[in-house]
């Protein structure tokens, strides 16, 4: 009990926003996870549970082309969304599409082995490249604006995640593959029938999603360091928002995304870094307890 | 009919010969492996696993998949060792009270899960085996930290034989009474239940119920294969809520057949086989290990990205688990068997009749 008090003697106003600042760019990177995620779902109805496998992948990649080409750590984001999206080309295609329409458990089962799959691939190829971090030009410069300090990463971040949702919004909003995309995930069917191509559609619609993750791995790969079995948490966290958030929400993803962010360094400020994950999910449980269908999301379905 | 008719006829029925030939073939098994070392931390880890694997089918077969039943797993091992050093009970009754006491807990989960979704569910239940991890983690002088402590066992001395036979006196009953509650009213409400939840409400099945039954008699047996392998392994630590542990029931009922009795029992014995087992073939690996610089030793990785693809190819190809190709073969046997059953079968009544004159 002493330990806790000491912390809360340590709490300061400006410590406080700090931590709200801190937060709302660590949810940066969960919204980009949490929206690719929610995309999946919303379109396919599919659960990845391997969707934070790609965003370790994306990490690695981003890794790869700033040191071994040299290339700005702020391109290569790019780099890593194009590799990244292809990977999950090809497991839409030769995995997940195999099981559409049998039992729902199925899409699990699948994602749990190609968790296992990404992992001890990425051991093999990086294990040399423990807890890593993408060396970034801007790194350890940070503003300070009087008693609180953000990082230009930090900043920096915040900014490519609005333009890369502005662009995803423009996306499905504003063209007929967004039309398309959005059809399909009201009835898949009658999206058929309408003379969309279903199967391009679901291709599409995963590329993006993982390109999307490709995006925040290489942002995790330029804030925290990384190692191969980073995957797993941020998965689950991704799941987390679009829970609390609502399914198929673009919105509801990013107020989900900070919501999490800031409780998460919240958690942390005020009761120490081991309860980082623990809190995270108590919310997510108490959330769930009282809404079965998560804060913004709709009844029925 | 009642009861003593009804358990006759259980005993002499086809299903009930096959356990019993199945229980029989693992009993006499130590016989031939004799090594303590393959009976110590083999069989009887497959035998646990087994439970375990069945205990999640369990709640499977109601439609829930859990995907943080290590945290039962866990909470099971640790309350009956606590029990066991703490209060100085013997280690038979903390291994059940081990078990209820994760089922008391499963049931304060379950009354959250009742009325998720799928997926909903999997992550409540992940996120709840990582918030029991940090609340033991916080108390780490009572609860050993991440050394862990070691663990009182059924005998004074760890000795592999007996314990093995306990193991797999309460297991096989155990596994036996979740068979039981498959076939029963009770396990035909689940069916219902996973099949199509509405409908099942349409017919009067009060599914909050029923799911949070399930959910209760899944955690008590999951609890109890806990404290049968914190005593297997003698000691007991954080990193049995490990996902790894969660995922491990699943990929055993998914390779051996989800849904049905002897699934998980194929599973556990081909998944604890592939850990026990194939790092012996680490060495044929070695040769590939100059394509991987860096990587100290490329068995682990390898055989780990093995069995994920092995999962995959078993989902897609093989959607019933290896169970299906049990089914057909038993499918080609069948006459032959039956021959078999029948002459018993006779036997048995003859000597009946005699009896009788």
């Amino acid at each position: 009990m002493r330990k806790y008090v000491k912390l809360i003697e340590m709490i300061t106003p400006a410590g406080l926003a700090e931590t709200l600042l801190w937060g709302v760019a660590n949810g940066c990177i969960y919204i980009l996870l949490a929206t690719g995620l929610n995309l999946i779902f919303g379109v396919m109805k599919l659960v990845n549970f391997a969707h934070g496998q790609l965003l370790m992948v994306g990490a690695f990649v981003a890794y790869e082309v700033t040191t071994i080409a040299g290339l700005n750590p702020y391109l290569s984001i790019f780099v890593a969304m194009g590799s990244v999206a292809f990977i999950g080309i090809l497991l839409e295609k030769f995995a997940f599409r195999r099981v559409r329409g049998t039992e729902k458990l199925n899409e699990i089962f699948i994602s749990l082995g190609l968790i296992y799959v990404f992992q001890n691939v990425a051991t093999l190829f990086w294990e040399k490249n423990y807890n890593i971090r993408i060396p970034s030009p801007l790194g350890g410069l940070s503003l300070s604006l009087g008693e609180i300090s953000i990082g230009y990463d930090r900043i920096l971040a915040m900014v490519i995640v609005s333009i890369i949702l502005i662009g995803l919004v423009l996306l499905t909003k504003k063209t007929k593959f967004g039309l398309a995309m959005r059809a399909t995930s009201q009835k898949s069917d009658a999206a058929m029938l309408m003379g969309i191509n279903i199967n391009r559609v679901y291709i599409y619609t995963f590329a993006i999603g993982a390109a999307l993750a490709g995006a925040a791995g290489a942002l995790y790969g330029i804030l925290f360091p990384f190692n191969p079995a980073i995957g797993a948490l941020p998965t689950i966290k991704g799941f987390a928002i679009i829970i609390i958030g609502g399914l198929g929400s673009i919105p509801g993803a990013v107020i989900g995304g900070l919501l999490y962010g800031i409780a998460e360094n919240m958690a942390v400020y005020l009761l120490g870094g081991i309860w980082q994950d623990a809190i995270a999910f108590a919310l997510l449980i108490i959330v769930l307890v009282i809404r079965p269908t998560g804060i913004f999301g709709q009844k029925g379905e | 009919m009642d009861f003593k008719a009804k358990l006759v006829e259980t005993i002499r029925s086809r299903k009930f010969l096959y356990a019993s030939a199945a229980v029989a073939f693992v009993a006499i098994l130590p016989l031939f492996v004799r090594s303590e070392y393959i009976v110590g931390n083999v069989l009887t880890l497959m035998i646990i696993f087994a439970l375990y694997a069945s205990s999640w089918n369990l709640l499977a077969y109601s439609g829930q998949g859990s995907l943080g039943h290590a945290a039962f797993l866990g909470i099971g091992g640790f309350a009956s060792a606590l029990l066991a050093t703490k209060l100085g009970l013997p280690p038979i009754i903390g291994l059940f009270v081990g078990g209820l006491f994760s089922a008391g807990i499963g049931f304060l989960i379950g009354l959250a899960c009742v009325r998720l979704k799928a997926w909903f569910l999997a992550m409540v239940t992940f996120g709840f085996s990582v918030i029991v991890v940090t609340i033991i983690s916080q108390f780490d002088t009572f609860f050993g930290g991440m050394i862990g402590f070691q663990t009182p066992t059924l005998f004074p001395q760890p000795q592999a034989f007996p314990f093995y036979y306990a193991t797999l006196a309460i297991v096989a009953v155990s596994i036996g009474a979740i068979f039981w509650v498959m076939k029963s009213k009770l396990g035909l409400a689940f069916k219902a239940i996973r099949e199509n939840e509405l409908e099942a409400r349409m017919i009067g099945i009060n599914t909050g119920k029923y799911k949070l039954l399930a959910f209760v008699i899944s955690t008590f047996f999951a609890g109890l294969a806990g404290g049968l392998y914190a005593q297997s392994i003698l000691f007991i630590q954080v990193s049995i809520f490990e996902p790894y542990y969660s995922f491990l029931p699943l990929i055993m009922a998914v390779i051996g057949g989800l849904g049905t009795i002897e699934g998980p029992i194929i599973g556990s014995v081909i998944i604890v086989s592939i850990d026990s087992f194939l790092p012996l073939a680490d060495k044929f690996l070695q040769p590939l290990s100059p394509l991987f610089p860096g990587v100290s030793n490329v068995g682990p990785p390898l055989r780990l990205v093995g069995l994920g693809l092995f999962l995959i190819l078993v989902v897609i190809f093989l959607p019933k688990g290896i169970t299906s190709l049990l089914q057909k073969a038993y499918g080609y046997l069948r006459p032959y068997l039956s021959k078999v059953y029948d002459y018993f079968r006779e036997d048995t009544s003859k000597v009946k009749k005699i009896e009788g004159k």
